[in-house]
């Protein structure tokens, strides 16, 4: 401050002793200015990273972010970080899973990867590809559950949980267990089902049902003729429309319709809720590699989270959660992770066995 | 000049145009090598090795026929291939039989407000295959459909479903209609009226001139809208995952579709099925070639002539009536299906009365849609990238088109079989093609909006060049002939006389390239990039993110863009028609 004053003082008596002193004045100024930013920034300094990642974060201006969740559910998100970093632009890309996959590679390949953060719904296939991504690990890296990590590199920015719903409109004698949807008065096209092979959320949920609710539980669920689907987005669809009554679906694929009004009723069963945490990264050739570690720093943090489980519909891989969706209780309903091993190992064969028992074609 | 001189320069100017030809032809052939043979190439070696040749780098294949063997073995291949054949075989009988009626209605008969007729009758067109679907998944859908609902209300023990092979049938016709209605409008309009009148002298029925005279004339137009249509129905994918994943009626792009979404992806797989699929098209293209090629169907030539318009007297009105039924279901319905889903909260129609309950309906998709930046830009992404690829794809198709049917240029053929081979390729699986095949090119091409058009202009040659054919084959030699003798040089005459002459034909072809290029899904989902979304992308996002409401919105947006856009270039081509019919003579 005695700086910027003495600059004025000298301003007015002489342009000479200006000149001399501006270097010194527009260091206090900058220092100053640094000061309020610091004081503006310090609470976020300690949750999200320290001031100089939050300063280099500011001089990249920007982020490219590739990402398998549809725009619908990282708008909001980018919306909320960019409300708290507003000097961080993000470029969105949406891919369906497995094209967002085959284009990373490639572009990787090619010295070409444009992405600095990549965030996949499949453990796995982010897994073999680990060798792309550089070493990072957020500030709260304990507080996550270590059982949803595959690798030191890659985190659970999204977790994604199975719900049940049902058109309330049009179905007077909900459903109200996993099992409950293997019952003969749900037959005939009554029950929509995304198809297991879909990917990696839809593996989870087959290996959930045979492996927590009833080893016969596909055979049982089959005899109703369930409408099978491709994906969770047209059995959401389908579900409002009254083109079928009760769905399994991903809490957050039900959860923008819910939120608005639509006549449907969701419910987590108490055998458990299936959950499938994604593995997100900052690739080594990150043109952004600070934005793009404030970021996730951003997401994986409690705020990141609580917001993610408030807007979109997500569930968190925090050891401690800070919010549960509404009708989700902790006590009742047990949240219930694959085990990775068996996520792999058991894939191919048991989605031969479920393409048969469903007679979906493969 | 004495003659000795001009004998000695004659030889030497055929030389240079001998010379200029290999030129020429070299040029459009390492071109083509450059849009189609390299991607292709990458495409069956990607068939023939599980590896993708970027990743994997060159060296190190495991060339085998493994992927082929598995793919031919496998009975849902055989299903799926069967169910293509049968939906897109309906869906063809069923555009040549609209189409034609169509574009005979508006072209050659008295039926009152044609300008009109054939100004929507385009419509079903513009609007994408995805959104046709859902269009006609809202309407027409056994348990909650609107027309079901309404039929219902009136008390009809009737229900319409289009989760079934007849549905499917039925919506790949009335949709491809146009592509017949298209090739077969513009040869009506430019035929030679004088058979018909010989045959009506001789006393033939109007009926019987139609069938014996007008339709055999129009053959090669008819016979390439038919394969046009059919080949476009066989690379859809929109409607057949709409409307038959319901009823688990499988086809060919979707089981691809499926492959490449398996996890994880069977892209070797999905490029052996893709290859099964160019086998099955490149046969239809030869047999399309075969039927045309011997026959002569000039029909423009250096006389004055205007078709004739057949009076229809009281049953003009039956002709119009017809054509207020088509427009009802092809255009009416879906379009107020879509207004329905757009502008209403949630897509849950209880009854006929719950549907006009005005507080139902608000703003909020469109809201929401212009919230999100990335539409805006998609947009501007679209009509750029549409812009591009009619205009550099119109010109490579002209010369291209011209290089092979008007002039005797060394490599002409191998010009046309190589333009033609991506007419085969479903757009799912070139895609990823193309981005191997160009990602690691020198230079900045890669996240730009150029190798979006590259892509598109590759893709959609063939039914460029196919719609441009159509007007250069009917234009008879003799007019160039006439050029050259009253001493225009090549160019000269391409700019005076044919192009003129072709100028409806050019115009539609690059307004159905830039139709094409707006659509295009399955090549743009490898090769956006943040910076260079597109609305097709961005469609499909909303669509998968579950939201028919803001898909419906961006379409009514999409399609209310394309109307415009059309209505000028329509605009524009009947322009060149009138022009070319009053310089004709």
């Amino acid at each position: 401050m005695i700086n910027i004053l003495r600059s004025f003082a000298h301003k007015r008596e002489s342009s000479s002793f200006f000149s001399w002193l501006w270097v010194p004045a527009f260091a206090g100024t900058s220092g100053l200015v640094a000061l309020a930013l610091g004081a503006w920034l310090a609470p976020a300094a300690a949750q999200f990273g320290p001031l100089e990642l939050i300063e280099a974060a500011r001089q990249e201006g920007k982020l490219v972010f590739y990402s398998a969740n549809v725009a619908e559910s990282e708008t909001p998100v980018l919306n909320a970080f960019n409300k708290r970093f507003p000097f961080v632009k993000i470029e969105f890309l949406r891919a369906p899973g497995n094209q967002l996959l085959q284009r990373v590679k490639t572009e990787a390949a090619a010295g070409k990867l444009l992405a600095d953060v990549i965030d996949h719904s499949d453990r796995a296939l982010m897994r073999e590809i680990e060798n792309i991504f550089q070493d990072y690990a957020p500030p709260n890296a304990t507080d996550y559950i270590p059982e949803t990590l595959v690798s030191p590199k890659l985190w659970p920015r999204s977790t994604v949980v199975w719900s049940i719903a049902y058109n309330s409109e049009l179905l007077k004698n909900p459903p109200k267990s996993w099992l409950d949807l293997t019952k003969p008065e749900y037959a005939n096209k009554q029950i929509g089902q995304v198809i297991a092979p879909s990917g990696g959320t839809t593996w989870t949920r087959a290996m959930f049902e045979r492996q927590v609710v009833d080893p016969n539980y596909w055979k049982k669920q089959a005899a109703t003729a369930p409408v099978l689907f491709p994906s969770n987005a047209p059995t959401s669809d389908a579900l409002v429309r009254g083109e079928i009554v009760i769905a399994p679906l991903l809490y957050n694929a039900i959860f923008p319709k819910l939120r608005d009004g639509a006549p449907v009723k969701v419910f987590f069963a108490p055998e458990g809720a299936p959950v499938t945490p994604f593995a997100a990264g900052i690739p080594k050739t990150a043109a952004h590699p600070n934005a793009a570690k404030l970021f996730l720093n951003w997401c994986l943090s409690e705020e990141g989270q609580a917001m993610m489980i408030r807007e979109i519909g997500n569930l968190t891989s925090l050891k401690v959660a800070p919010l549960y969706p509404e009708g989700f209780d902790p006590k009742i309903v047990k949240v219930w992770v694959p085990n990775y091993e068996q996520f792999v190992e058991l894939q191919r064969e048991w989605l031969d066995e479920w393409n048969k028992t469903y007679g979906y074609r493969q | 000049m004495t003659a000795e001189t001009a004998a000695l320069v004659a030889p030497r100017e055929a030389g240079r145009r001998i010379s200029f030809g290999w030129l020429w032809s070299g040029a459009l052939l390492v071109l083509l090598t450059f849009l189609v043979i390299y991607p292709v190439a990458m495409l069956v070696l990607g068939a023939l090795t599980n590896t993708n040749p970027v990743v994997d780098g060159f060296g190190i294949y495991d060339l085998s026929l493994k992927n082929f063997i598995t793919v031919l073995g496998n009975p849902n291949v055989h299903f799926a291939l069967a169910n293509s054949l049968i939906a897109c075989g309906g869906g063809t009988l069923l555009a040549v039989i609209i189409g034609l009626t169509f574009s005979w209605v508006v072209v050659r008969t008295n039926t009152p407000c044609k300008r009109f007729i054939a100004a929507v009758s385009m419509i079903p067109l513009f609007v994408p295959p995805l959104v046709a679907a859902v269009a006609w998944s809202i309407l027409a859908s056994p348990k909650t459909g609107l027309l079901n609902t309404m039929i219902k209300w009136v008390g009809i023990d009737f229900r319409f479903d289009v989760y079934t092979m007849g549905g499917l049938i039925a919506i790949f016709g009335i949709y491809y209609a146009p592509y017949v209605y298209m090739f077969t409008a513009s040869a009506l309009r430019n035929m030679d009226p004088a058979l018909e009148e010989a045959a009506e002298i001789s006393g033939a029925t109007p009926v019987r001139i139609l069938f014996t005279v007008t339709f055999p004339l129009i053959a090669p137009a008819i016979i390439s809208g038919m394969l046009l249509s059919f080949i476009v129905m066989l690379g859809i994918y929109g409607i057949p995952a709409v409307l038959g994943a319901p009823g688990d009626i499988p086809v060919l792009t979707t089981y691809i579709f499926k492959l490449t979404n398996w996890s994880p992806p069977l892209y070797s797989t999905a490029a052996s099925v893709a290859i099964i699929l160019m086998i099955v098209t490149g046969f239809l293209v030869f047999l399309q070639q075969k039927v045309v090629s011997g026959r002569s169907y000039i029909t423009v030539a250096g006389k004055a002539f205007r078709p004739g318009v057949m009076n229809l007297g009281p049953w003009r009105y039956l002709t119009l009536s017809l054509a207020v039924i088509y427009l009802i279901v092809v255009v009416v319905l879906p379009t107020l299906a879509l207004i329905v889903a757009a502008f209403r909260k949630f897509l849950f129609i209880r009854s006929v009365e719950s549907l006009f309950d005005l507080k139902q309906y608000s703003l909020i998709h469109f809201e929401r849609l212009f919230d999100n930046p990335l539409a805006v830009r998609s947009i501007w992404n679209t009509m750029e990238v549409g812009l591009i690829t009619a205009v550099f794809g119109g010109i490579l198709a002209f010369a291209i088109g011209y290089t092979v049917h008007r002039t005797n240029a060394a490599g002409r053929r191998s010009i046309d079989v190589i333009s033609t081979l991506p007419v085969a390729i479903p757009g799912l699986v070139i895609g990823v093609a193309y981005l191997w095949a160009w990602i690691g090119l020198p230079g900045g091409l890669y996240g730009t909006i150029w190798i979006l058009a590259l892509a598109f202009i590759a893709r959609f040659m063939p039914d460029t060049i196919k719609a441009l054919s159509t007007s250069l084959l009917q234009i008879h030699k003799e007019l160039e002939e006439a050029s050259w003798i009253c001493g225009k040089g090549l160019l000269g005459t391409i700019r005076t006389i044919v192009l003129p002459l072709a100028r409806p034909g050019v115009i539609a072809a690059m307004t159905l390239l830039f139709i094409l290029a707006i659509r295009e899904l399955g090549s743009s989902l490898f090769l956006y990039t943040s910076n260079t979304m597109v609305m097709a992308v961005l469609l499909l996002d909303y669509y998968e993110g579950g939201n028919v409401g803001i898909t419906s919105a961006f379409s009514l947006v999409q399609t209310l863009l394309l109307a415009v856009l059309i209505g000028i270039a329509h605009f524009l081509s009947r322009g060149g028609a009138d022009t070319s019919v009053g310089r004709a003579g």
